[in-house]
């Protein structure tokens, strides 16, 4: 679905542009970032040189590398919501082996910011959520009210709005790596399962 | 703690309303005549007056749904709009943008979502589809030439001396012997019971689907009735339809299974794995290793099925055609609420068949053209032709795509689960080519004929 590339340079920029724009960024920069930044301009240059086309945008906001997308939402908590949120995280004893149902899910992460008055929200998913938004309202509702009816004005997953209030509140990272593009939570799954098959077969026959 | 919800809208214990067929055009309910002959044709508007008359001439002789279970009609015609048409018809602003956004930018312009890359890209289809001058299109069906003739020139009556009214595509059509496809296939076995839209449903242990996923103006299976787009009097027991060709290369299918099999017995066994039933129409689930004519011609056993006691896919693939555009029960442990991906289908093959036993291209054109109807085509067609069509993580197959209708080129793989070990075929050839496509409004007929009454 991802169209458009976010890292795409301006047409023509070469590399010894693009490092003589970082040095003036640089400019007033402390003298050993400066240094540091000459250190590392011979990796810097390289990677400037051969940009990662593969980085694209995940639906209306994120981007995406390969299959995986990222989803980061920062949204002011509600009155209390701060503290049901803490409880309900800590209730689970940070065990979240449900969220293997849902079968595209990589990371998931809450954080709580600036004196518990926002949450940071961030996720590593394989595809679009748009695609599968209504599957999940249908099948995991609880789930996401429970969570997300700690931050101010979430509509309740039942509400048509909650696409809108998801896109208004997600930040694009602006830059974002990741190990294996190209595999999804379930790939890993069935290559985990093929890898000990094989490991098995070895140690038969070794 | 993840409690999942069972069946979406099982607290909605309302009973849906019956349908209003009477207002409801014949082709979202009506199944295609057995045999079938019909056509296709679109018109570009290019006045808006004319445009209007041909409306008004036409609504007399667009038929409702009224008693479609009873094989009764022996010709009728369906009448549908592309957004450019609904423009050139100048609907009203604030009407035009209620719209969904799929239906708005046209099928060519989601060509990324829907994986048309290559030789389906937009760029490579047939005239008038992806562009601007595709504005009314009807969809006529019949049981015989006479009736077919009958009412194309009732059709031709309504515009032929409106010289604006430009007839830009037709594509005549008709069933092949059997009614198989033309890869040998028997066809149009399965479509969703409409809830409420008869007496009786057909035979089949599926439950029925709420109303509203084809069909504004009724709850659907979210729970909810459309509200969009505006006005109600524009909406009110219409819906939408995807319209796509796409060419079927038969030469290579066969030489395919030729192939990669030792024996005739083999081919039809690796053919019915890819599309998930015999040539007959007996589903793979019921008949696992052999064909079975009888129960493909039974019309009470053919459909009735699901993949509860196949879940590992040993008699029907996982990637299989039909266990992939329509899942079933095989997903009931993911988090996919199966009832929000439906459609009716109501397309058609054309082209002549090409010979039993022949290996080679005989260069024509033949396939099928997908009419599928739903009130929700972003999460009803681009749903399943992006995610279960074209693409393999679903079901743990990686980018593996549909083996008969994925949009590969030439690079596909089709895993079929065995023991002890799995077969996986490589250099799967992309059996079928995009010739065209488009997003389709098809009103009530009460809908018709406010369109037919906008005065500028």
């Amino acid at each position: 679905m991802a169209t458009q590339t976010l890292t795409r340079p301006k047409q023509n920029q070469t590399a010894e542009d693009k490092i003589q724009q970082l040095r003036q960024a640089f400019a007033d920069a402390p003298e050993f970032a400066k240094t540091a930044l000459e250190n590392t301009l011979r990796d810097l240059a390289s990677a400037a040189a051969q940009p990662r086309s593969r980085m694209e945008s995940a639906g209306r906001t994120g981007s995406r590398q390969g299959t995986v997308s990222e989803l980061t939402l920062i949204a002011p908590f509600a009155r209390g919501g701060a503290a049901r949120l803490r409880a309900v995280l800590q209730a689970r004893n940070g065990n979240y082996d449900d969220t293997d149902k849902v079968g595209t899910v990589h990371d998931m992460r809450f954080v709580f910011l600036d004196n518990d008055t926002k949450l940071l929200f961030a996720t590593a998913f394989d595809g679009d959520w748009d695609a599968y938004i209504d599957d999940f309202v249908a099948k995991i509702p609880n789930e996401l009210d429970v969570f997300f009816s700690a931050c101010e004005g979430w509509p309740g997953t039942h509400n048509p709005a909650v696409r809108d209030w998801i896109a208004n509140h997600q930040v694009t990272a602006e830059g974002w790596y990741v190990a294996h593009p190209d595999l999804t939570v379930r790939d890993i799954t069935r290559v985990k399962r093929v890898g000990k098959a094989v490991e098995e077969f070895l140690d038969k026959i070794g | 703690m993840l409690s999942v919800t069972e069946s979406v809208g099982q607290t909605l214990s309302t009973r849906s309303p019956a349908l209003e067929t009477s207002d409801i055009q014949a082709t979202v309910l009506r199944p295609r005549p057995s045999p079938y002959l019909g056509e296709y044709v679109v018109f570009r508007i290019g006045d808006v007056g004319q445009g209007r008359e041909m409306l008004r001439r036409i609504l007399p002789h667009v038929a409702p749904a009224d008693e479609w279970w009873v094989p009764s009609l022996p010709g009728w015609l369906g009448i549908a709009f592309t957004f450019e048409g609904l423009k050139a018809l100048r609907v009203p602003q604030a009407s035009l943008d209620s719209f969904p956004i799929e239906f708005r930018q046209g099928m060519a312009a989601r060509a990324a979502i829907l994986h048309d890359f290559g030789a389906n890209a937009p760029g490579n289809w047939e005239y008038p589809f992806g562009t601007a001058d595709m504005h009314v299109a009807l969809a006529i069906y019949a049981q015989d030439e006479q009736n077919l003739q009958r009412v194309l020139e009732l059709a031709r009556k309504t515009h032929h001396d409106l010289p604006d009214i430009s007839l830009v595509y037709r594509l005549p059509f008709g069933s092949l012997p059997e009614g198989r496809n033309p890869f040998g296939f028997k066809d149009g076995l399965h479509n969703p019971q409409v809830e409420g839209s008869s007496p009786a449903g057909p035979a089949g242990n599926e439950a029925p689907i709420k109303a509203g996923e084809f069909v504004m103006g009724y709850p659907d299976e979210k729970g909810e009735t459309a509200q969009t787009p505006i006005p109600e009097e524009l909406r009110h027991n219409g819906t939408f339809l995807t319209f796509r060709k796409f060419h079927m290369d038969v030469a290579a299918f066969r030489q395919y299974l030729r192939a990669q099999a030792s024996s005739p017995e083999e081919e039809e066994l690796l053919a019915a794995k890819m599309v998930g039933r015999w040539r007959s129409g007996a589903p793979l689930v019921l008949a696992p290793d052999h064909d079975d004519p009888a129960l493909g011609a039974d019309a009470t056993r053919n459909n009735d099925f699901g993949y509860a006691d196949d879940m590992k896919g040993l008699k029907c693939p996982f990637s299989a055609h039909i266990r992939r555009v329509n899942p079933r029960d095989a997903l009931k442990n993911d988090i996919v609420a199966v009832n929000l991906h439906h459609f009716l289908r109501r397309g058609t093959n054309f082209g002549p068949p090409l010979p039993e036993g022949v290996l080679e291209d005989d260069g024509a054109e033949r396939g099928g053209v997908f009419l599928l109807i739903g009130a929700h085509q972003q999460r009803q067609f681009e749903f399943i032709q992006s995610q279960w069509v074209t693409d393999g993580n679903f079901i743990s197959h990686g980018t593996e795509q549909d083996p008969i209708i994925g949009n590969g080129e030439g690079d596909g793989v089709f895993t079929i689960p065995k023991r002890p070990v799995r077969r996986r075929l490589q250099g799967l050839p992309a059996f079928v080519t995009v010739r065209g496509g488009e997003y389709c409004f098809m009103p009530g007929l009460r809908a018709l004929r406010w369109l037919a009454d906008l005065s500028s």
